[in-house]
Parts: structure tokens; C-alpha cells; sequence
């Protein structure tokens, strides 16, 4: 129930992780499920496709970081994704305090 | 060692993506790479190579539900694309066989046949729809000219046009399948 309810913020998730700086995948999942308590359980493969569609959309850019033990695909917000995340953040929390005031919260 | 597992997750995954179209090296690198430090996590959280490898798979989830949620998420574009010449490609047929001046089925034939299999063999991943696409509007524009609602007119006319254009797609569809499987195998 989570998981599916999840799905339609993902984006918002993921977008509001890489503000606080680049990340490889692997980071971005474990910092998703660290900062919602576990709460926010994902099967880790389907936030991928997620992470490439916001780089096709140029929300996001990749670089491969060389200097690890590994390569690794790190991600990191654009200026559009920045105008974006700052959008749907303000849609969140007009939908989120209308939701509320509606359930009684 | 029992890497196995996940080398075995990852040539399915692969193969899988593969198959759809999807697949390309930078994406496998960067699964692997999730995969090996998700099994390094778990074991250095005192998990046993199999569990740690196991753990790992099991919260990456399947090759079936990853290789869906990347299929829906990527190439949306080309989908459209193709989509959109097909119509274009349906219209001008329709267009050129509705002339008074043209006579010539096996030609309109033949192109519904080739246009739908190149369509397909491009990439399209569902041939139904390009063959609709392509093949719908012939029978339309034909039953719009001649005001000719009888039996034939409405369903066997139409039926044939798609059935030709079904061929046609399914072919190309096939086709692509094969020499995708033919070169992986190799």
C-alpha cells in the first residue's frame, strides 16, 4: 500500500535527496529509506528507471566518478531540477495541509 | 564463491533488457555496482556471503518487476514517434488508394505489409497497434468516399487491410526478435 502511494512521489523523493547534494544510486536508496524510518520501501531496482527518466528530462545530470574503489553513476540536480523541486515542494504542502484539514489531522 | 548469484541476476536482468530493447552497459555497470555494495553491506553487518547475496537480491526486487518498470519508464519517445509515422504512413495510404487514378492493390498491399514490418522491426513493441495504425485508415476513408455500408464494406474490407498490416507487423516484430536472439547467442 505504501509502496504504490509511493510511486506517484517518487520524484519528489528523489529529487528532494539529491538537493542535499550528489549521490550514486546505492546512496540515494539507502538515504530514501533511512530519512522515512523504513517506512519507504521500495524494490531498490525500480528507482533506476526512475532516476534515468529525471535525467532524460534534464532534471538531473550523471557522471561516472572515477576516484572510488567502484565506478559509480553519481547524480546530481540541475538548475531545472532545482526550479522543479522547489515547485512540487509548494504543490506538497498545499496538498498535504488541504489533506489535513480534511482528515482531521 | 557464491558471486554466482548475482552474476546469474544480472545475466538474466541483462538478457531481459535485452529483449525489450533496453539494454545497455552504463545501466548493467550500474546495477552491478548497486547489487555488489548492497552484498558488502550485508556483510558487514555479520551476514553470511549467501544471505548478504540473497538480502541483496531480494530488496533490488525481481529481474521481471525491474525490467517492467524500466520498460515504462524509458524510450517513451521513440514509442511515440513510431507511432506517429505509422499514422502518417496509414493516412498517406489511404490517401493514395482512395485516387480514382490508382488501381493497383498489390502495391497498397504491399506497402501496408512493408511499412508495418519496418515499423516494428524499428522497434515498436506492440505490433496490434501499429497495425492499426497504419492499416485502419484505408478501410475508413474507402467506406467515407463510397458511402458503401453493406457487409462487405464495413467488416471483410476492413479485416483484410488489418489482417495484411497484422502480417506485416508481426513479421517485422518477429524478425527483430530473431536477429536479437540470433547475435546474444552468439
Amino acid at each position: 500500500m505504501i509502496g504504490e502511494a509511493l510511486k506517484g512521489h517518487l520524484d519528489l523523493l528523489l529529487l528532494a535527496i539529491l538537493a542535499e547534494g550528489p549521490a550514486h544510486g546505492y546512496a540515494v536508496i539507502e538515504a530514501l529509506r533511512s530519512r522515512s524510518g523504513g517506512t519507504f520501501e521500495l524494490p531498490e531496482g525500480t528507482v533506476y528507471p526512475a532516476l534515468h527518466r529525471l535525467e532524460n528530462q534534464g532534471l538531473l545530470r550523471s557522471h561516472w566518478s572515477v576516484d572510488s574503489a567502484r565506478r559509480k553513476r553519481i547524480y546530481q540536480l540541475t538548475p531545472k531540477g532545482q526550479q522543479t523541486l522547489a515547485k512540487r515542494q509548494e504543490e506538497w504542502k498545499k496538498f498535504s495541509k488541504a489533506i489535513n484539514a480534511t482528515v482531521g489531522i | 564463491m557464491k558471486a554466482n548469484r548475482i552474476q546469474a541476476y544480472l545475466h538474466k536482468l541483462r538478457h531481459r533488457l535485452w529483449m525489450h530493447g533496453l539494454a545497455d552497459a552504463d545501466t548493467l555497470a550500474e546495477v552491478e555496482g548497486h547489487l555488489l555494495e548492497s552484498v558488502e553491506a550485508g556483510l558487514s553487518q555479520g551476514l553470511r556471503l549467501e544471505e548478504a547475496e540473497q538480502c541483496a537480491l531480494e530488496r533490488f526486487g525481481s529481474v521481471k518487476i525491474v525490467v517492467r518498470t524500466f520498460e515504462k519508464e524509458r524510450n517513451n519517445n521513440m514509442q511515440k514517434l513510431l507511432l506517429a509515422i505509422a499514422i502518417v504512413i496509414g493516412l498517406l495510404i489511404a490517401y493514395v488508394d482512395s485516387r480514382p487514378t490508382w488501381d493497383d492493390t498489390g502495391i497498397t498491399a504491399g506497402t501496408l505489409l512493408l511499412s508495418s514490418g519496418l515499423l516494428t522491426f524499428l522497434g515498436y513493441r506492440r505490433p496490434w497497434l501499429i497495425a492499426l495504425a497504419i492499416g485502419l485508415w484505408t478501410p475508413l476513408y474507402e467506406t467515407y468516399l463510397s458511402r458503401n455500408f453493406s457487409l462487405p464494406g464495413l467488416i471483410l474490407f476492413p479485416l483484410f487491410v488489418l489482417l495484411i498490416a497484422c502480417m506485416g507487423a508481426y513479421a517485422g516484430w518477429a524478425a527483430r526478435l530473431g536477429i536479437r536472439k540470433t547475435f546474444h547467442m552468439a
